[in-house]
């Protein structure tokens, strides 16, 4: 718990009747960068909010930086939340965002934060409304970069930019959490963006989470495994299927490893991310270990 | 906060002041010449005094409306447009407390309704002096709206109507809409309904002969015909003895008939504004609890 950034037990939210994110328990050690990938819907967004405290929980528990997330200084210093639409004052200037938080936080590096800008050619005293989005994005990036906090909590903030925009963007927020040590968690769709800057990945299908591990660990242990069609109760037992596909000839397995593979009959690939992504985005249900797999017949 | 205040708010201020000085110019030129004519007027000639004053008569009456624009403009736009725009979810990622953050722009938006809406009433009240001895009492309808303390209650009541319907809305068109509804639905049920019964009024009763009028200054509320006391009700049927000519009254007079006049007396007026300003104080008091609670268990 100690070593864990941010951790989770349990943690849901209902809107009426309907449960945005469920039952969801994970854990990010600390200064790592980690992508939360899921499809629309699937309860990216209110996890953040949940974990920033713009939102309260209505089942489990969450700690960020150690703290509850609550409404309290103490809290509010430590976490940086840039949400989906970078809110920004749209007739204010850079130069203004900057004042703001210089004037409304007690640890606030507003050297670094126009000198990022600067080098991002980012005029200090144009009114932020006529950016590219690409602009603005980097603005809400410093902003909430700027008061340097433990935690850093970013919803899809490169959804709507070019590629350019967007590199640039991941490679500030590499620098900077490299410099302080922070811990980010960054919601996105695109896989190439978290392969680049990620090292913990958090999937969530379904309003729950169906994995939570380290990117490497991640890469190392999905496997396709490809044969004739055979009796797979053996690698059932062993290891946990995500997804089958049955030709009359042939049958292909989404695997997650859990320790060697006995069998030399199988003809074993390497997954990319994607791949593992989408067998994990399709699930139904929750995947602990040893789940049912989904069969998809060709 | 107090520098995010200043520069979220500054050209609002600004526009509210420049208004209030445009206004005060021709208020403060006829104010003065018009209490200069009402000393120099003898009794006949006074009542023409207002002659030529069409246009800030006019003026004057329509700031009646101006506390509906402390609503729309400041109090649905202090926290209910940066609910819709997102930019709450900006100010409440820095280490300012939600608390705090709803605290002080609290008192800006009273803070300064108070004082504008203070410094227009002042402005209409010294103003209407002259008109409250000359036309209507100061007690009666429009002019009891316009002067000392009625115009301040009912702009803290808009400011506290438009806040709550901001925040309850997060949308400021919606929001604006129920403003309007509501200023001039509570307005007009609390003038129409309740005013007249804050206290019991008096009555009189006044010859035929006389003008129907109260005691000056007072707010008359019901002029009725009766005949020894009891009213007379439904069609009058006018005595053979009466002719319609010009000593019809005094035949009325004299075969008892005699108008009775329901009225508040001028020395009420105080305890009325009081009670009025108390009303909508309340009210608004009421819809900042509101708020405040709507937004702790909204989650933004």
């Amino acid at each position: 718990m100690s070593t864990a950034a941010i951790v989770t037990e349990g943690l849901g939210k209902r809107f009426g009747s309907k449960w945005a994110l469920r039952d969801c328990s994970l854990a990010v050690p600390t200064g790592r960068v980690c992508g939360l990938v899921g499809a629309n819907g699937a309860g990216k967004t209110t996890l953040l909010r949940l974990l920033a405290g713009l939102s309260r929980p209505t089942s489990g528990r969450a700690e960020v930086g150690g703290q509850v997330p609550r409404d309290d200084i103490q809290f509010l210093r430590e976490v940086g939340y840039l949400a989906q639409e970078i809110p920004l004052y749209r007739r204010w200037s850079a130069a203004d965002h900057l004042r703001m938080g210089a004037a409304m936080n007690p640890r606030w590096d507003d050297g670094w934060a126009r000198e990022r800008l600067q080098g991002l050619r980012i005029p200090l005293e144009q009114r932020v409304g006529t950016m590219s989005g690409g602009q603005r994005a980097q603005v809400g990036l410093v902003l909430a970069l700027a008061k340097q906090p433990s935690v850093l909590l970013l919803d899809e903030p490169v959804a709507a930019l070019d590629p350019l925009a967007r590199r640039e963007f991941l490679s500030t927020l590499a620098e900077a959490v490299a410099d302080q040590g922070t811990t980010v968690v960054l919601s996105s769709h695109l896989v190439t963006d978290l392969e680049r800057v990620c090292d913990h990945l958090v999937v969530l299908a379904d309003s729950r989470t169906v994995l939570a591990d380290d990117l490497d660990d991640v890469l190392a242990t999905h496997r396709l495994l490809v044969g004739p069609r055979r009796d797979t109760t053996a690698i059932e037992r062993d290891h946990v299927v995500l997804r089958e596909e049955r030709t009359h000839r042939q049958l292909s397995l989404w695997v997650r490893l859990r320790g060697p593979l006995v069998d030399p009959n199988w003809d074993v690939q390497e997954l990319g991310l994607e791949e593992i992504m989408l067998a994990y985005l399709s699930l139904r249900e929750p995947a602990p270990a040893g789940s049912r797999p989904v069969e998809v017949t060709a | 906060m107090t520098w995010l205040l200043w520069r979220q708010h500054r050209a609002q201020m600004a526009i509210v002041a420049a208004l209030l000085a445009v206004f005060a110019v021709p208020v403060v030129v006829t104010g003065r010449n018009l209490t200069a004519a009402l000393n120099a007027c003898s009794h006949s000639s006074c009542g023409g005094l207002f002659t030529h004053y069409d246009a800030i008569v006019t003026a004057v009456n329509l700031t009646v409306a101006v506390p509906l624009i402390f609503g729309i403009f400041w109090g649905v736009s202090v926290i209910g447009r940066e609910l819709e725009a997102g930019t709450a979810a900006l100010a409440w990622s820095q280490s300012v407390t939600r608390r705090h953050w709803v605290r002080v722009k609290l008192l800006w938006l009273f803070g300064s309704t108070l004082a504008a809406s203070s410094t227009l009433s002042a402005l209409v009240t010294w103003w209407s002096n002259t008109r409250n001895v000359v036309q209507e009492s100061r007690f009666a309808g429009l002019p009891f709206d316009l002067q000392n303390l009625s115009p301040v209650g009912f702009s803290m009541f808009s400011a506290a109507l438009g806040l709550a319907a901001g925040i309850a809305w997060r949308r400021v068109l919606p929001a604006v809409a129920t403003t309007i509804v509501g200023f001039v639905g509570v307005r007009m049920i609390v003038e129409l309904v309740f005013r007249p019964s804050y206290l019991a009024p008096l009555t009189r009763y006044v010859s035929m002969t006389a003008p129907p009028e109260g005691p000056p200054g007072s707010l008359v509320q019901d002029t009725e015909l009766t005949l020894r006391g009891h009213l007379v009700s439904g069609k009058v049927r006018i005595p053979d003895t009466c002719t319609p000519s010009k000593a019809f009254n005094d035949c009325m007079d004299r075969l008892g008939y005699r108008v009775r006049i329901t009225y508040q007396p001028a020395g009420r007026y105080w305890t009325f504004q009081w009670i009025e300003f108390g009303i909508f104080a309340a009210l608004s008091v009421v819809l900042v609890a509101v708020s405040v609670v709507l937004l702790r268990r909204r989650d933004v």
